[in-house]
């Protein structure tokens, strides 16, 4: 595998793996900050160590975390207008 | 790590993030079920990557160039071919790569020969993946979406691909060359002249495709061709 594709993974699956065990010590509960936390992890590995090639199946899932991402974000804005 | 073992990694992963899911929601703990989720999201991730382009196809282009150059050099220099006509021609098992003085000799079979006078090198070349098939859209469309199957996707070869038609004449743009290949393009045959020119003569239902012009830039690669139903012994 390209160089830069192997860092990617290895630098987004450290931050996940940091993130998930601190939000459980710190007693976090809710699904929504897991998941966006993670997205966020991995677009901003993505940004940093761009890899030099993609396929299609990389720019759809790049197309669709940022939907989660966008949903996620929104319902919490909701939230909180309604609030 | 390769292909595969990157994909079992990620499947793997899915399915305990599945479990961990499961698990999280029979005991009531969401922060277990966000744990799965993200977890999941990681697997998925990891499966996913598993598809980008795997550095042997590029090494096997490299190694597959080098062989060619080499012979083909001294080959060129014998055949006072150092700065020929450049024309893939179409045949139905595979495509020829003319090395020739006149444009689209079309009378030549593999290896040397001459053909009306002046000498030709042909050589034959197939293409390792299934190309597109052709579905209303228009015909430069379809050549650059099977020039970015087989130089992007397939060899990693570059970035991107992009054809524009111009007056019959397909303007192709190859941009973000990867190293490897790059240092074949000083060279008299160099891996993306001859992909473009045997895909193009793939897609276009075409007997010759000549190659018009070859431009290196600072940020790629400029080809321009023609593609001719019948050749041409002009």
């Amino acid at each position: 595998m390209e160089r830069r594709t192997s860092i990617l993974v290895l630098v987004y699956a450290f931050l996940v793996v940091v993130s998930i065990i601190s939000l459980y010590e710190l007693g976090e509960r809710r699904v929504d900050v897991y998941v966006s936390l993670n997205i966020l992890a991995y677009y901003v590995t993505y940004a940093v160590i761009r890899p030099t090639y993609t396929s299609r199946h990389v720019r759809v899932l790049n197309i669709v975390l940022f939907i989660v991402f966008a949903l996620v974000a929104s319902y919490r804005v909701y939230e909180v207008l309604m609030k | 790590m390769s292909l595969n073992r990157l994909l079992v990694l990620g499947i793997n992963i899915l399915i305990a993030s599945a479990l961990l899911v499961v698990y999280g929601l029979l005991i009531g703990d969401s922060g277990l079920v966000g744990i799965g989720l993200s977890t999941s999201i990681l697997g998925g991730v990891l499966a996913i990557y598993s598809t980008i382009p795997q550095d042997p196809s590029l090494v096997a282009l490299a190694n597959y160039s080098n062989l060619l150059v080499n012979a083909v050099t001294s080959t060129l220099e014998d055949l006072d071919l150092l700065e020929p006509q450049i024309c893939a021609i179409k045949r139905s098992d595979s495509t020829l790569l003319v090395y020739s003085k006149i444009p689209c000799p079309l009378e030549v079979d593999p290896g040397i020969g001459f053909s009306g006078g002046s000498p030709y090198l042909a050589i034959p070349v197939n293409i390792p993946t299934t190309l597109y098939e052709a579905s209303g859209e228009s015909t430069s469309t379809l050549l650059e979406r099977s020039l970015t199957a087989v130089l992007v996707e397939e060899f990693s070869a570059c970035k991107s691909v992009r054809v524009e038609e111009e007056s019959g004449q397909y303007i192709v743009y190859i941009t973000g060359l990867a190293e490897v290949p790059k240092q074949f393009l000083e060279k008299p045959l160099d891996p993306y002249t001859l992909l473009v020119l045997t895909v193009s003569s793939s897609v276009l239902d075409a007997t010759c495709v000549k190659l018009i012009n070859r431009r290196v830039m600072p940020d790629g690669i400029l080809l321009v061709l023609r593609a001719e139903k019948s050749g041409a012994e002009d």
